[in-house]
């Protein structure tokens, strides 16, 4: 559809709604003019209650992919509360007419919204002040269609980073764009990788004092993971850190000492694979990334090794999932943790890691929480990168019965191995995980984390697989259905404290596949598949509010202060992504193994939701 | 105007030679950019019979040794991976509904495979034999048939 066609029907609901908005609004009493910017911005050791904060909380504005560089999701807006959500009313509804995974979510600077499209990637600025006038800019990278094709799951993208005057974002090309944000314009643009070979970006950046940090896509095209670090002012690219290979490649030098012996000696990126393998060795970062200001570290995991057949590739397979921790400004590794050596299922450990620091058993820690497809929530120091807990976060997980907190390896389940040519049946979670990449939130008036889970299981046979640039190295047989109990979706409160689930809403159709946003109105935000937006309460997990948006929700809530100084929350909806591809028109249910073994868990989507995204954005 | 009057003749070229062509040809001695010979994907322009190229059939269809021989390649050269275990799409699109972006005959089929397309899928005519690539085209049209081999 010719992009001025698909604006018009956006233009007119914008205009429609906002109006009525407009006209509630101001029949209300005038507030109070709101706090200069400057002052908006909480201080980095705000104390929260149940933990400490360890960066500034997005107080108004959203500039990083999660608010904050620590991952926690949480705003201390309260405008809106657990006692008035309820009578929250749609402001606006930006129609995208790009019928994918819409993942991520939006920015919000200087009363200006940023959305990041699907592919083409366009980036679109609203004027927040006039959502029904005319959008400030809209850009339009173009990039190589190549990238479409060779995306796993779906053509995705998580979102863009603020500073400086500048929005930087991946396209799905693998190329690193930074905007003017006022005008729109390019700034800079810088290639870190080729499509015609596999490689695909998906992940959000993240800017931190000057240095932009990105990761690459494309493990299952038998891609070599790195995170690329680039300068903010010219896009040069400062340092590359892969995944693995020798140590000069993985940027691991004298100060890197991993808590456990299994993860020390030189060159394990090297000597944990058959020989060669680890070029095509997958690892990529995808997923989230953190940082601490204090120990001036970044954090973020790793996904698959390269091919998912492990009889392929004897050995711990390093630096595949696993989490890393990198000194800033040199990217030398600090201390990694692999999870889960030689991987059997695909559990990516890409997931966020949330920094907060908190009293641990008696004693305030600096701690990285990660709530892992590996259905565990995984707690560590940050500093040392001591695993200190494993619990599981959903029952069904059978793969592992826990942790050894002395080894940091996975108990395993023999009967749960997997093998080419074995099919190994009943494995819970199936490789979309316990939870999927989309993050969770935490709030320090509860304690609790806010885990969008799964309970879907697999079927998985490793098969011999040739590795060909350019075409996918997958070596599976993968098919996935509902876990015991019937219900896939699973939205979770996780008392940090006692670590053990406090409430929960099972949905009985579809996995939960948005992100969280927590706020200090003791309100939590997620979406389902189906497309419903929902309010429930952070204590006790009723469902306050909801509204049916048209297509089902991938992305991530976000809240903000809007221009008037009233509190607004903002959504994508837009059915995508690996599980929600099984919408999409070319892609047939009656094969169990279609789009990576999905379709059989999610065999009644198509009756729920269509494809097609739009951005949403409520209010009181 | 120049351009069409030589796609024309050679439209008519490879209709006169026919079929014989497409199967006869061994790999190295055709055109390095189109081994396959050309196939119209498009409607022709103007009026005249559409060439009979374009119906050019598969010699395998059918054939239960060269079904299972393409149920083989489809796993071997990875194309499971993007268009599904069975064909039902991820990556790439599914084969196994009616919905064909490039043309739905035999000869539509063997060349998004041999040229590739440009939103990803690789150009296959350089590197593997046309045998293969037929058998291929059968595998991908037996599927939701009761011939399909090593059905889903």
């Amino acid at each position: 559809m010719p992009r001025d066609a698909r604006k018009m029907p956006a233009i007119l609901i914008a205009v429609a709604i906002f109006a009525m908005g407009a006209w509630s609004r101001n029949r209300r009493e005038p507030r109070a003019p709101r706090a200069p910017r400057a002052a908006q911005q909480a201080p980095a050791s705000q104390s929260g209650g149940a933990f400490n904060f360890v960066s500034p909380l997005p107080n108004g504005e959203w500039t990083e992919p999660a608010g904050d560089l620590a991952n926690t999701r949480y705003s201390p807006l309260n405008q809106i509360t657990n006692q008035n959500v309820k009578n929250m009313k749609m402001i606006a509804q930006l129609a995208i007419g790009i019928p994918h995974g819409f993942e991520g979510q939006p920015l919000v600077v200087n009363n200006t919204m940023y959305v990041v499209t699907p592919y083409p990637n366009d980036v679109i600025a609203y004027n927040l002040k006039e959502l029904n006038g005319p959008i400030e800019w809209e850009y339009n990278p173009h990039p190589d269609p190549v990238a479409i094709g060779h995306a796993c799951c779906d053509t995705v993208n998580r979102g863009a980073a603020y500073a400086d005057g500048k929005i930087v974002f991946q396209s799905l090309d693998n190329t690193v764009i930074a905007l003017d944000a006022k005008a729109g314009k390019e700034d800079w643009s810088t290639k870190t990788g080729s499509p015609d070979v596999g490689q695909t970006s998906t992940n959000a950046a993240i800017i931190v004092k000057g240095k932009v940090y990105v990761g690459n896509s494309g493990g299952e095209l038998g891609v070599r993971g790195k995170l690329t670090c680039l300068d903010l002012a010219t896009g040069k690219i400062l340092w590359t850190a892969y995944s693995q290979g020798p140590d000069s490649d993985v940027l691991i030098g004298p100060n890197f000492h991993p808590f456990y012996k299994k993860d020390q000696g030189a060159n394990l990126g090297e000597s944990t694979w058959p020989k060669d393998q680890w070029k095509h060795g997958g690892g990529t970062i995808w997923g989230w990334i953190s940082y601490d200001p204090e120990t001036n570290l970044i954090f973020y995991g790793t996904g698959n090794p390269g091919v998912w057949n492990p009889d392929q590739r004897a050995g711990d397979n390093k630096w595949s999932c696993t989490i890393f921790a990198r000194d800033a400004d040199t990217g030398y590794a600090r201390w990694a943790y692999q999870g889960e050596p030689h991987d059997e299922y695909d559990y990516d450990e890409i997931m966020e890691n949330v920094l907060i620091d908190m009293n641990w058993k008696g004693r305030m820690r600096k701690l990285l929480i990660h709530p892992g497809r590996t259905g565990f929530v995984l707690v560590l120091d940050r500093e040392t990168g001591e695993l200190l807990s494993a619990q599981k976060f959903v029952d069904s997980t059978n793969w592992a019965s826990g942790y050894d907190l002395q080894t940091g390896l996975p108990e395993y389940n023999p009967a749960k191995h997997t093998h080419q040519g074995v099919v190994t049946t009943d494995i819970c979670p199936s490789s979309t995980g316990a939870k999927e990449f989309v993050p969770s939130a935490v709030s320090p008036r509860t304690g609790y984390m806010y885990i969008p889970a799964h309970n879907t299981c697999m079927d998985y046979e490793g098969l011999p697989a040739n590795y060909i640039a350019g075409t996918p190295y997958l070596g599976a047989n993968v098919k996935m259905y509902p876990g015991p109990g019937g219900y896939q979706g699973l939205f979770e409160a996780w008392d940090l404290k006692t670590e053990k689930p406090v409430w929960s809403i099972k949905d009985p159709l579809f996995p939960v596949y948005s992100g969280v946003l927590a706020t200090a109105g003791d309100v939590v935000f997620y979406g389902t598949m189906e497309g419903w937006f929902r309010a429930v309460d952070a204590r006790t997990g009723q469902i306050l509010w909801q509204y049916k948006t048209p297509s089902g929700i991938v992305g991530d809530p976000i809240t903000y202060t809007g221009p008037d100084g009233h509190q607004y929350v903002a959504i994508y909806s837009g059915i995508g992504g690996w599980m929600g591809a099984a919408d999409f028109p070319d892609i047939s249910l009656d094969d169990p193994t279609a789009a990576l073994g999905i379709t059989g868990a999610m065999q009644k989507i198509k009756q729920y939701t269509s494809p097609g995204a739009n951005v949403f954005i409520f209010g009181l | 105007m120049r351009k069409l009057a030589l796609l024309v003749v050679a439209i008519l070229a490879i209709t006169l030679s026919g079929r014989s062509q497409v199967q006869s040809t061994p790999a190295g001695s055709a055109p390095a950019t189109n081994p396959g010979g050309y196939f119209p994907i498009g409607p022709v322009p103007g009026y005249g019979p559409t060439p009979a190229v374009k119906n050019a059939t598969d010699p395998f269809i059918n054939n239960p040794v060269a079904l299972a021989a393409g149920r083989r390649l489809f796993v071997w050269y990875n194309c499971y991976g993007c268009h599904g275990g069975r064909g039902g799409g991820g990556m790439g699109p599914s084969l196994r509904d009616r919905t064909w972006i490039y043309g739905s005959t035999d000869a539509d089929i063997y060349n998004s495979i041999a040229e590739g397309r440009g939103k990803g899928m690789p150009a296959w005519g350089l590197k593997i034999p046309q045998d293969q690539i037929w058998q291929l085209v059968a595998y991908i049209k037996s599927m939701r048939t009761p011939q399909e081999p090593d059905k889903p």
